[in-house]
């Protein structure tokens, strides 16, 4: 292990972790807008939320990729392997952040929703006061533990040649044989994103609690 | 040609990638099966130093890409004089992978067993060992049964990922369809259908074990 | 004044209330007690619109509430911001979970005047440690739920409810979940309320307190209230069959 292969590892950490955040944003607003349908009051819409969660969880994240990397030319959108890849990890990751916010609003306790009710909060206010913050708190630790999930993720679009740490310890290893040092260096950094990712969260976790709430209903 | 026409053509060689894929995740989970109750039972005969090995294990497991444990067995285990063929350094990879998962679901599941079963096996003089064998697993089995159908349905998806090391599964087999025929669209689509098949039929499974096995109790 | 007519509603296929009746006066203090299941609850939360009704009419101050009879005689439900208008002029507090765990004690009160009234902020947090000290909670405006005993959230729950000036308390069983010894501070709060003879009713199965503050008690059973009257009436001479059975039962 040289210094110009750590530093092209290091590089593709570097192209794994901006993947895996600029995924993460949006799939975020997917992910709360595809629980809002399941919730809503249109059986059309609701069924529109399972089918999607259905397909995307059900399908291998490498065989949606694939589907998108050879589709998008067929729709005439040429785009670099990078925007397929970011597309595809923010679908996939948008459904499983909206089971994520679906478990935590189905886990406010019905007589918060009937205060709120009772207030005659307009709904802005209460999705704003209410349900968000209290959403937000039931949710964090799984919603870190996805976060965590599309940075290993993103290692599968490297079979889509969207080059990142895994294709470039891979591309390393098809030149120099090198595997076993190659590979354990790419764990090792894999390793210190998602547990450091982790800390993170429970690092935020631990804030809200200080402030009186122990994400648990009172 | 329409999908139909591409099914009833293609059909045949699809068949056999799914007996593929269908054989590996079955081994697979099985293999997981059995090693995530090995590495559970590890700190009974090693004492805290197993119970930190295997958590460390666990970790490195969790959080790393499963990518990673297919490369090193698939370029790194003909280097050290085992040239396995792919399917079984794939098949290896998913069962050291997804057993990290399997020991943490059953962890969780002895901690809700009551340990007054395990005190009371051991009072009727059972070693600790045999105490854990023949009363505590069987129960701690049962009680995973939801969680550990979760998880084969992950290591069903992820033998996907052995196309990448030339295994001829379900993705490779599309994968080449598109490269001989181009119809990308088709193959990919037949070949979701196919995981969504699967994936579907192995939760209906683990429900009705699970239900199975609540009656017998 | 509340006035319920006729109301009916059926879970599924199973009726619950089968036509009640019932008239509550400006400052008076109804209780409503019956068997679990009986409906009383249900009656409860039909007059706030937290659970819809099949038929009859509910009026407050006579105007007819959460439904509206369209000219060609068609019953159509009143529209959403009507309905929050209707809710704001009462107050509920329920049994448990009443406040918002990520919120302190002030905030909790002051929300409701804050974004349902369109107070002005200051105002409203004046109002909130008023009403807070009026409970006995003026060191606590800003603790969190989880640092407060069941009895203090309740009486937080209570002053939230009046932050609004409601016409009309609605008290769901407010003192059930609570430990024995922390009954007493919220039946306090409740006495406390009597001289301003704000309307009330609530629903409760201690029967002692009822009797103490309660113009009139109500047993609700078979869907219907089957009798209704002064405490000393229903409580001691209890014409109902099943009302002299249930008494019977809980003392």
């Amino acid at each position: 292990m040289n210094a110009s292969t750590l530093t092209l590892l290091l590089e593709g950490a570097g192209v794994s972790l901006a993947l895996a955040l600029t995924s993460i944003a949006p799939a975020t607003i997917l992910g709360a807008a595809l629980t809002a349908l399941g919730f809503s009051r249109f059986a059309a819409l609701r069924v529109l939320y399972r089918l999607y969660v259905y397909v995307v969880r059900g399908t291998p994240l490498l065989v949606l990729a694939l589907l998108i990397f050879y589709a998008l030319p067929a729709l005439d959108l040429r785009t670099g392997p990078y925007i397929a890849g970011a597309l595809v990890l923010t679908l996939y990751v948008g459904a499983l952040f909206a089971e994520v916010f679906r478990g935590g609003v189905l886990a406010i306790p019905r007589p918060q929703w009937e205060s709120a009710k009772s207030l005659g909060l307009p709904p802005a206010a209460m999705l704003k006061k209410v349900i968000a913050p209290l959403v937000v708190r039931y949710t964090l630790p799984p919603y870190i533990n996805v976060c965590v999930m599309t940075v290993k993720a993103s290692s599968v679009l490297s079979i889509i040649s969207v080059w990142e740490l895994t294709l470039a310890a891979r591309e390393i290893i098809e030149r120099t044989l090198a595997v076993f040092t190659v590979l354990g260096v790419a764990a090792a950094i894999y390793f210190i994103m998602c547990f450091g990712l982790d800390r993170l969260g429970r690092r935020l976790e631990r804030r809200l609690m200080a402030r009186g709430f122990a994400g648990e209903p009172v | 040609m329409t999908y139909l026409g591409w099914v009833t053509t293609y059909g045949p060689t699809y068949l056999d990638a799914l007996g593929w894929t269908a054989v590996i995740a079955v081994l697979a989970s099985l293999g997981a099966i059995v090693w995530g109750c090995a590495l559970l039972l590890v700190p009974l005969v090693a004492g805290r130093w197993g119970a930190r090995a295997v958590d460390a294990y666990v970790q490195v497991f969790r959080n790393t890409p499963v990518l990673l444990p297919i490369y090193l067995i698939y370029f790194g285990f003909p280097l050290i004089g085992l040239p396995w063929p792919a399917a079984v350094c794939g098949g290896l990879a998913l069962v050291l992978q997804n057993g990290a998962y399997v020991s943490e679901i059953l962890r969780g599941s002895v901690k809700a067993i009551d340990r007054v079963q395990f005190d009371a096996a051991k009072s009727i003089g059972l070693s600790p060992w045999s105490a854990f064998r023949k009363v505590v697993l069987p129960q701690v089995l049962v009680y995973s049964i939801p969680s550990l159908g979760n998880q084969v349905v992950l290591l069903l998806k992820d033998t996907s990922l052995l196309s990448a090391i030339t295994v001829t599964e379900l993705t490779m087999q599309a994968k080449l369809l598109t490269e001989q025929t181009g119809a990308a669209y088709e193959a990919f689509a037949v070949v979701a259908v196919l995981y969504l098949v699967l994936v579907s039929g192995t939760e209906v499974l683990f429900r009705a074990a699970h239900r199975a096995v609540r009656w017998s109790r | 004044m509340i006035e319920v007519r006729g109301l009916k509603k059926a879970f599924a296929a199973t009726p619950v209330l089968r036509g009640v009746d019932l008239r509550v006066d400006d400052g008076e203090v109804l209780a409503l007690i019956g068997r679990s299941g009986c409906g009383k609850t249900t009656l409860l939360r039909c007059i706030n619109f937290l659970e819809d009704y099949d038929e009859g009419e509910i009026r407050l101050d006579d105007h007819p509430l959460w439904y509206r009879t369209d000219p060609d005689g068609r019953r159509r439900r009143v529209p959403d911001q009507e309905a929050r208008r209707m809710r704001q002029q009462m107050g509920v507090v329920f049994q448990q979970y009443n406040l918002f765990p990520h919120m302190t004690a002030l905030e909790n009160v002051c929300l409701g005047p804050r974004f349902s009234q369109k107070v002005p902020a200051a105002d409203a947090l004046t109002l909130g440690r008023k009403l807070l000290a009026r409970v006995g909670l003026a060191d606590k405006v800003d603790a969190y739920p989880v640092h407060l005993s069941g009895g203090q959230q309740q009486r937080v729950a209570i002053a939230r409810a009046l932050a609004m000036r409601p016409k009309v308390l609605l008290l769901d069983e407010i003192t059930s979940a609570l430990d024995p010894e922390l009954v007493g501070e919220v039946e306090d709060v409740i006495r406390s309320l009597l001289p301003e003879r704000i309307m009330m009713v609530l629903v409760t199965h201690a029967l002692g307190f009822a009797r103490e503050i309660a113009h009139r008690i109500g047993y609700v059973a078979g869907g219907v209230i089957a009798e209704i009257g002064r405490p000393e009436q229903i409580l001691e001479q209890p014409q109902d069959a099943t009302l002299k059975d249930f008494l019977r039962r809980i003392r």
